[in-house]
């Protein structure tokens, strides 16, 4: 059975590409968040086995976010996506749970690597 | 890039600066609080690293990182000068000395530093409180254990984010045992301030194998070494404080050192130059005053003196050969930026780079080249589309090239441009009075780089646009000139020019002709000298009221070089003729009496221009006269 996924970010075109990615991997994109809080309420109606998240999100951030599932969930495994020169919210993230990060711009194969290292 | 050429230098520097390094160990060792020895270290290590790591060789950049760390941390207070770290310091510098060896001979992979990486590491991640705590202390802890696995990790080199992958793997490590000792700080790790490298000490009940995986899991991570605590004490010399050098005796580093280099001062390679030019000088006065006295037993001895003498002076110059790559080295960057600024397409190639040439000519030769470069850049090529339109490939290609030829090196200047435009040369040397046969149609390439290197013919814009080349020219001309070599040029119309510098090997001796002219004795360099005869009257023809030389039914111009040189005209007696050459002109120049051939040495000529452009230098001869040498490139 594939792993089904939840793809958090405000840009249409990221979630688009990063949905691509995925799904030309046999990942199940299950849904999409534009906001953090819609993150965590998707989280916790899809339960999904892995979750993309983007940093800088409105209504609440990423890092929250991660926050708010990792309570809900100690299990939940986020993947962070971030953009050069945000080592530090990175670091934060991974302190809030998060298990791995991915540097935009994205290159497939680095996707695919963190994803499955998140999974593994 | 190829680095391979510069291990040499870095060999020699890295000595000089190990060599310091030891001296400057020395005298920390008698006054431990001095700063300024330190700091010379320092700055001396540092620049071992720096040059280490460019050219690639990993072991000695690492062995110089960490010795650089533990007197970084002595600079900032946070270790103190102590036997521990001067015998670990001397130790690195012998090991530094090996590796470096090994390292310019291709063997890096025989380069054994990790125990003293360990001894290092473990000094330098010391608590400040602990700083002055000898190497046995240090060791019984670990002993125990309680030091905990060493725990090394290299992360790729495309690493993303490293701070953070760092961090990853510092906290995947956390769920294998405690770790503490982290190399460099977690502050500076998160903050990626570091190399790609860093080490941790976990206590933990994992096999060391274990370790490895968990960490190499975390992505990213390009290689991991776990240490046991008992392992780490196997590998670590029995005493710390013996100075041991861990690779030392087992290498045969003679062997390493066949190829060494020390530098010297360029003066005193000119003055050995000298020296030996004046001994030259003196050999042969010897030589001459050895065959007058007749005695068999003194002219052996001066022959065999004289042989060696010889052997001496090629030694000498070859002590001062230099691959032309020096100069070369600076010009695909130049024509590159030249070729931008211009708008040209231009594809440089360079080839011959390891032949050698006198220093002394090497220095002088940059600058005609430059000038030849920039011209092809400027002058030579064609617009992107005039190079379309004329259906020639988009790029233009630029060659410069050295090679060796018997006793001279030549320097190509080759483009695939437009050529230089006979027709416009020809007719602008007309308006110039240059020429005067009013049927000549076209000009021969002997003739068109007679007419561009006129001083002053072809330094106006009009013509530098229209014949597409010509810029200074003529200072490229005199300088090669100067250094007792020549310039052609070969060019077509369409499909380029090709510019060709013939310059001798060395500047400071060369074999010269000697002949007498009334009181004069003129040298004429051999290199140019294609044969002498006897002059008689069917030698002599006179054509349009010039004197011209008939040779195997040749026809070559003629001088005098009494008329040449002013001096009075030859009442009647024998006379000679030297014929002269250079590229593919000839002429006969008469003198009065040939006296022998000689090396001379050259003095550069500080005369009047204009009044001395006949003679390019002078010397002093076996018997002690001076002479001047005689410029045969102004000749023809």
């Amino acid at each position: 059975m594939s792993h089904s996924v939840l793809i958090c970010d405000d840009a249409i075109f990221m979630r688009t590409m990063i949905g691509d990615i995925l799904q030309q991997s046999g990942f199940d994109v299950v849904g999409e968040a534009e906001t953090g809080l819609q993150a965590i309420e998707k989280y916790k109606q899809l339960k999904p086995d892995l979750v993309t998240m983007d940093i800088v999100m409105p209504d609440m951030g990423g890092i929250d976010a991660v926050r708010e599932i990792t309570k809900f969930d100690p299990n939940a495994r986020v993947l962070m996506c971030s953009a050069m020169g945000q080592q530090a919210l990175v670091v934060e993230a991974i302190q809030a749970g998060a298990k791995d990060f991915v540097v935009k711009p994205f290159q497939p194969s680095r996707v695919l690597e963190a994803v499955q290292r998140v999974l593994g | 890039m190829d680095l391979s050429r510069y291990a040499e230098l870095f060999l020699t520097e890295s000595r000089e600066h190990l060599s310091a390094i030891n001296h400057l160990l020395l005298e920390l060792e008698r006054t431990p609080g001095a700063s300024e020895p330190l700091d010379a270290i320092f700055r001396a290590v540092h620049t071992i690293k720096g040059m280490s790591a460019t050219m690639g060789y990993g072991p000695v950049a690492e062995l110089t990182h960490e010795l650089e760390s533990l007197l970084d941390r002595v600079r900032r207070g946070e270790s103190r000068i102590s036997a521990p770290l001067l015998d670990v310091s001397f130790a690195t510098a012998d090991a530094l000395e090996s590796a470096i060896d090994l390292a310019v001979a291709g063997r890096i992979d025989e380069i054994e530093v990790t125990q003293l990486l360990g001894r290092l590491r473990a000094l330098a991640s010391d608590k400040p409180a602990r700083a002055k705590a000898n190497g046995k202390k240090r060791r019984a802890t670990s002993d125990n254990g309680e030091a905990g696995m060493l725990v090394r990790v290299r992360l790729a080199p495309d690493t993303q984010l490293s701070g953070v992958r760092a961090y990853l793997v510092v906290k995947r490590a956390e769920t294998l045992g405690t770790v503490h000792s982290l190399s460099p700080s977690i502050e500076a790790l998160q903050a990626g301030d570091f190399d790609r490298k860093f080490s941790l000490r976990l206590n933990t009940h994992e096999p060391a194998g274990a370790v490895e995986a968990a960490l190499r899991s975390v992505g990213d991570v390009e290689s991991v070494s776990a240490m046991s605590g008992s392992e780490e004490n196997q590998t670590t010399p029995p005493n710390p404080d013996l100075h041991v050098d861990p690779v030392g005796e087992a290498l045969p580093r003679e062997a390493l050192r066949q190829q060494q280099h020390i530098r010297i001062e360029l003066r005193r390679l000119d003055t050995l130059m000298n020296l030996i030019g004046e001994l030259m000088i003196t050999r042969g006065r010897l030589v001459e005053t050895a065959a007058a006295a007749g005695d068999l037993a003194v002219t052996e001895a001066v022959s065999e003196a004289s042989r060696l003498i010889s052997q001496l002076q090629d030694e000498i110059m070859m002590s001062r050969m230099v691959p032309v790559h020096h100069v070369f080295d600076r010009f695909p960057r130049l024509v590159r930026d030249a070729a931008r600024s211009l708008g040209k397409n231009v594809e440089f190639a360079m080839s011959g780079k390891e032949i050698e040439l006198d220093r002394s000519m090497l220095d002088e030769i940059g600058d005609p080249i430059v000038h030849l470069l920039r011209n092809a850049v400027d002058h030579g090529f064609e617009t992107p589309a005039e190079r379309e339109a004329a259906g020639k490939p988009a790029f233009g290609k630029l060659t410069l090239s050295a090679a060796r030829e018997r006793s001279s090196v030549t320097v190509r200047v080759s483009d695939d441009g437009r050529g230089i435009d006979r027709v416009r040369v020809l007719a602008k040397a007309r308006e110039q009075g240059f020429v005067t046969d009013a049927a000549k149609t076209e000009l021969t390439d002997e003739e068109l780089i007679r007419m561009i290197a006129r001083p002053g013919f072809s330094t106006k814009d009009q013509v530098t646009d229209l014949s597409g080349r010509g810029v200074g020219i003529d200072a490229v001309y005199s300088r090669v000139r100067a250094l007792g070599g020549s310039v052609e040029i070969k060019t077509a119309a369409g499909q380029g020019t090709t510019t060709i510098l013939r310059l001798p090997i060395t500047l400071a001796i060369i074999r010269a002709l000697l002949a007498r002219v009334h009181d004069e004795v003129y040298a004429i360099p051999l290199t140019h000298v294609q044969e002498t005869v006897a002059l008689t009257p069917s030698h002599l023809k006179t054509v349009r009221g010039q004197e011209v030389l008939l040779m195997r039914g040749d026809v070559l111009p003629l001088v005098r070089m009494r008329t040449l040189a002013s001096q009075p005209v030859a009442q009647d007696g024998t006379a000679h003729v030297i014929v002269l050459e250079l590229g593919e002109r000839r002429m006969g120049l008469v003198v009065d009496e040939l006296s022998g051939q000689q090396d001379i040495v050259v003095k550069h000529f500080d005369a009047v221009r204009g009044g001395a452009a006949l003679f390019s230098g002078a010397t002093i001869l076996s018997d002690g006269s001076p002479s001047l040498i005689v410029d045969v490139g102004s000749l023809l």
